[in-house]
């Protein structure tokens, strides 16, 4: 994960904080946060490679697919949820969403843009699109459900769920001028802090 | 690898869960490595219901320590890091104080009067040990099965005693299903003509038929379905290697052999404490939420659960881990392939091996 994108959920996350982190990956995040702001977390993943990773680091991790349900997870007293580049190679996104948001006070969604204005271009030319970004090709991709900044905003509006902040990452992984201006043309990655209604 | 085998005597004797008291018993220990200086590089190991001491290395006799796959030199559980302890448990039957051995009361054998000990006796007991070896705080307690239930029992009797719990093939209390498979195989025991109310030892005799039959079927319980298909199948044992006539199938020839050589090494009595051990196990039974039952852990814990194990399914560890994060404690839950059914804890595989590695490293 960026520096950038990690120091941006950084600040969002309170200190002392019970943190689920789903997609949790390595544990980089959830290690930081608790180096820098004492958080108790918990990652979910379904890789083993990942979760020795964790392990290694002395990140609390649990194996699971996040598609086959969270039930278990709500009233647990979690504080945030965070959700990073994972929620567009969910099954059922939307779904999922109202889940973390059921079992969490606050959800940071962090999402790939399709809108970008290279992957545009690439449509454009009638390929799907393949940038540094999103590297994989349509068939190797874990992307199944791909949307664009507009179409993010959209759900949260339709499902009742407020954006508190939002930021805007250029292909630089950095809040740059256009990508503030215009998200769905120039940024590459949303950056959500999210609550229920 | 250094190992030590060594029997600690307590004289004070030990109150035990059901309001009885030893008043004097032994430990039968087997330790590996060296302790440090801190005293900070302490592991204990729990064995399971027919375990004992014997984790590690070859003995005496030439028998491979149950959990040699795991630990040793450079293995998951580095004997060159760590200093290793497993005791064998209060009403086993290899060298601690149990139905096989003397009451030193009355100078007689203990036989069934052995009284019935529990998990939390066992925690007990190993805590007097603990203190004994001068170790303040366990670096790393584990076990699978009955053992992973010892590890988890400890995180919560003495909190500060353990930094790292490995709970594996394990639950928070013995399924229905558990205890009706374990009264099956207790039934045949006290059903063997030469059981005699477990007074055998002293008439002479052993019940063997019964302890064979109560194999058995623990090993079918064991294993999972698809490993059994593929290591037997529907394959007829061959002449020369059948261990009787009445034998068709390897499965039955294998059931067989493992039941006859139980029989002969283990103990009737010591089989129905541990069982019924088990059985009685439920951490959460004074409390009336699991949540309560872990409030004070203070170890942080690797829960592992293995998809063929039909008899402690991951589901179970997975019980323990949510209440475990309700009560704001650190664990982690995997879950790993391991096609040896419930028996799959005792065997290495590369992600067993790397999980527990990391997680004491």
């Amino acid at each position: 994960m960026a520096i950038e994108i990690s120091n941006i959920i950084e600040d969002w996350v309170p200190d002392n904080s019970k943190v689920i982190d789903f997609g949790c990956g390595d544990g980089s995040l959830l290690h930081k946060l608790k180096k820098d702001k004492n958080i108790l977390g918990y990652g979910l993943e379904i890789n083993d490679k990942k979760i020795i990773s964790c392990l290694e680091k002395g990140v609390s991790v649990i194996k699971q697919d996040i598609d086959m349900g969270l039930g278990e997870f709500e009233s647990l007293g979690f504080d945030i949820a965070i959700m990073a580049r994972s929620i567009q190679c969910l099954k059922e996104p939307s779904l999922a969403l109202n889940r973390m948001l059921s079992l969490s006070k606050e959800c940071v969604v962090t999402l790939p843009n399709l809108g970008y204005w290279r992957c545009r271009i690439n449509l454009a030319t009638g390929r799907m699109p393949v940038t540094p970004d999103l590297p994989s090709s349509w068939h190797e991709t874990e992307n199944i459900h791909l949307c664009t900044i507009n179409d993010f905003e959209k759900l949260c509006s339709d499902e009742s769920i407020t954006i508190k902040q939002k930021v805007f990452l250029n292909p630089n992984g950095k809040e740059g001028i256009m990508s503030s201006i215009n998200p769905n043309f120039y940024a590459t990655e949303g950056v959500y802090l999210l609550e229920k209604k | 690898m250094k190992v030590e085998t060594k029997i600690f005597n307590f004289e004070d004797g030990i109150d035990l869960e059901n309001g009885t008291k030893l008043s004097s018993f032994e430990l039968i220990v087997e330790m590996y490595g060296e302790l440090n200086e801190d005293k900070s590089n302490a592991v204990l190991l729990c064995h399971a219901f027919s375990g004992n001491h014997h984790a590690a290395g070859k003995n005496d006799e030439g028998l491979i320590g149950w959990w040699d796959q795991l630990v040793g030199p450079e293995k998951a559980i580095d004997t060159n890091k760590f200093f290793v302890v497993c005791c064998n448990n209060l009403g086993g039957c290899s060298g601690s104080s149990g139905p096989t051995t003397v009451n030193p009361n009355n100078g007689e054998i203990y036989g069934s009067s052995f009284p019935q000990v529990s998990v939390v006796d066992w925690v007990n007991s190993q805590k007097m040990l603990t203190d004994k070896l001068g170790i303040s705080k366990w670096h790393f307690i584990a076990g699978g099965s009955l053992g992973g239930m010892q590890a988890l029992q400890w995180s919560i009797s003495y909190p500060d005693y353990v930094l790292k719990a490995g709970i594996f093939a394990a639950a928070a209390k013995s399924s229905t299903q558990n205890i009706a498979l374990n009264e099956v195989a207790r039934e045949a025991i006290r059903k063997d003509p030469n059981f005699l109310n477990g007074e055998y030892i002293a008439k002479g005799v052993k019940p063997k038929d019964g302890i064979k039959t109560a194999r058995m079927l623990g090993h079918i319980t064991y294993l999972s379905e698809e490993n059994m298909d593929l290591r037997f199948g529907r394959k007829f044992q061959d002449a020369d290697s059948k261990i009787s006539g009445e034998v068709d199938f390897e499965v039955e020839n294998y059931l067989q052999y493992k039941g006859e050589k139980f029989s002969e090494s283990f103990d009737a009595n010591s089989y129905i404490i541990m069982t019924k051990a088990m059985d009685n196990y439920d951490f959460a039974k004074d409390d009336d939420t699991l949540s309560k039952s872990v409030r004070n852990i203070k170890a942080s814990l690797l829960i592992i659960g293995f998809y063929s194990d039909w008899l402690y399914p991951p589901e179970r560890g997975k019980e323990i881990q949510v209440a475990a994060i309700r009560e704001n404690i650190n664990s982690s839950y995997i879950v790993l392939e391991g096609e040896q059914g419930h028996d799959s804890f005792l065997f290495k595989t590369e992600k067993y091996e790397e999980a527990i590695k990391k997680f004491i490293d």
